[in-house]
């Protein structure tokens, strides 16, 4: 899979330093498990901060850190954490078959979403699954919106986005993605702010799908 | 496998070329003509950044191959080795990012412990030990900062690993990758570097960004992508 837009690099370093918040996090990180580009990139970056790392002043520690650290070596070890949940029947990306998923709900002409558990930050996350064939409503950003195609494909002014694929909308960005032909197009969709669909069909929708 | 008085007498020789290296470091530092990024240097004294901030040049294939001697033989001295050099600056890390000197103190232990438990994960072929280190301690801090939203967290962000596995000449990959990290950082404008070092050890937003530089969110943003761009192109000319 060859993606053909990414993350620009301040948001590619921005996930190697740890400072984007855990929805941000992962709606870049499961681009980053489908895209060889990007993860070259994270791992240079992640390079940097190994060096910037080096290159700070030690702050001391207590007088007696390195007989405590010592004495606690052969202790357990917590279980492992973080770990990859062993059922990901969907294929999802790694990144995405950590999280807790939603039932797939129906929101509106062809198209369905479910939610995405996220404990941290105020990113909403939620999976979108289109038809081929279908147009979008019509809307307009409140703040952030950063989307990682996961199947099929859509088109909006700005080209035409596959599998694997980062799209990045704000608020100056006003579109009505189109879904291709062939294949359900499935997103996993980052949200900061909201989304203002447009259109009567919109305005029905809004509270149905509060977004 | 090597006897193991052959691995005791490498673990001796890297522990020697470790406190060479450091006392070397700490020598040449003092020389006038290090070359050292303080082309700002109100800027840097005003915000906190000072000398500890420029690029140092210490070797990290020392603190890989005791990595490697801790991970095969469990060896404490070549653990404590590792702690005294890694753990009072993942506690300025950690400190820089926001934590209170405990929390800070505790995440350095936690880090190093991890260390520890996992050396024999570290494969040196594929990343440099600072660069491992690095995520850890960046993974422990997520976690906390998660944990103290009163939330479990499972959004663990593993070290990216390379597609592909490692070729034998690509051995000392992470400490070239490190030397090549140097190069590139000490060739970038200062004011790139520093927004690099606000978004790595501050993580600050866009915003705040501005506010510290007392530049416009324009500017920054530009900047950012400028300074990111740049060091990759000067990443990729160097390899």
């Amino acid at each position: 899979m060859t993606a053909w837009h990414h993350p620009t690099e301040p948001v590619l370093a921005d996930l190697s330093a740890g400072n984007l918040d855990e929805g941000s996090a992962l709606v870049v990180a499961t681009h980053v498990a489908l895209c060889a580009a990007c993860r070259e990139k994270v791992r240079s970056f992640e390079n940097v901060g190994g060096v910037l790392l080096e290159g700070l002043q030690p702050t001391s520690l207590k007088s007696d850190a390195r007989g405590t650290i010592l004495e606690k070596l052969d202790l357990p070890g917590p279980p492992e954490d973080g770990a990859v949940r062993e059922a990901n029947p969907e294929g999802l990306p790694a990144p995405l078959a950590n999280h807790d998923l939603g039932p797939w709900r129906w929101i509106g002409r062809g198209v369905y979403w479910r939610t995405v558990e996220i404990h941290e930050g105020d990113s909403r996350v939620f999976m979108l699954k289109a038809a081929p064939g279908t147009r979008l409503p019509h809307h307009r950003h409140q703040g952030r919106e950063w989307t990682c195609v996961l199947q099929g494909a859509f088109r909006h002014d700005l080209g035409r986005y596959g599998a694997g694929d980062f799209d990045e909308a704000d608020e100056s960005v006003e579109h009505r993605p189109f879904i291709e032909t062939g294949e359900p197009c499935i997103c996993l969709v980052g949200m900061q702010g909201g989304i203002e669909l447009q259109g009567w069909f919109g305005r029905l929708l809004q509270p149905l799908v509060r977004l | 496998m090597d006897h193991p008085a052959v691995i005791q007498f490498r673990l001796s020789c890297v522990k020697v070329g470790m406190y060479a290296a450091q006392q070397i470091s700490t020598v040449r530092w003092k020389l006038p003509s290090r070359q050292c990024f303080r082309r700002e240097p109100l800027r840097l004294a005003k915000h906190g950044f000072g000398r500890h901030n420029c690029i140092k040049m210490e070797t990290n294939q020392d603190s890989s191959a005791l990595i490697e001697v801790v991970a095969n033989k469990r060896d404490r001295e070549a653990f404590g080795a590792l702690f005294d050099h890694f753990a009072p600056r993942i506690k300025t890390f950690t400190i820089r990012r926001g934590a209170s000197d405990a929390v800070a103190e505790d995440l350095a232990q936690e880090a190093l412990l991890i260390v520890w438990r996992k050396a024999a994960t570290f494969d040196p072929a594929r990343a440099s030990a600072s660069a491992w280190i690095f995520t850890i301690a960046r993974n422990l801090r997520i976690d906390q900062f998660r944990r103290d939203q009163r939330a479990a967290s499972n959004t663990h962000l593993d070290m990216v690993e390379p597609d592909e596995p490692a070729r034998p000449d690509q051995i000392i990959v992470g400490q070239d990758n490190d030397d090549h990290v140097r190069s590139a950082l000490k060739r970038l404008p200062a004011e790139q570097l520093r927004v690099i070092q606000l978004s790595f050890f501050e993580g600050k937003a866009h915003g705040e960004i501005a506010q510290a530089l007392n530049i416009p969110l324009g500017t920054v943003k530009s900047r950012l992508r400028l300074a990111f761009t740049r060091l990759r192109d000067l990443l990729d000319e160097l390899k």
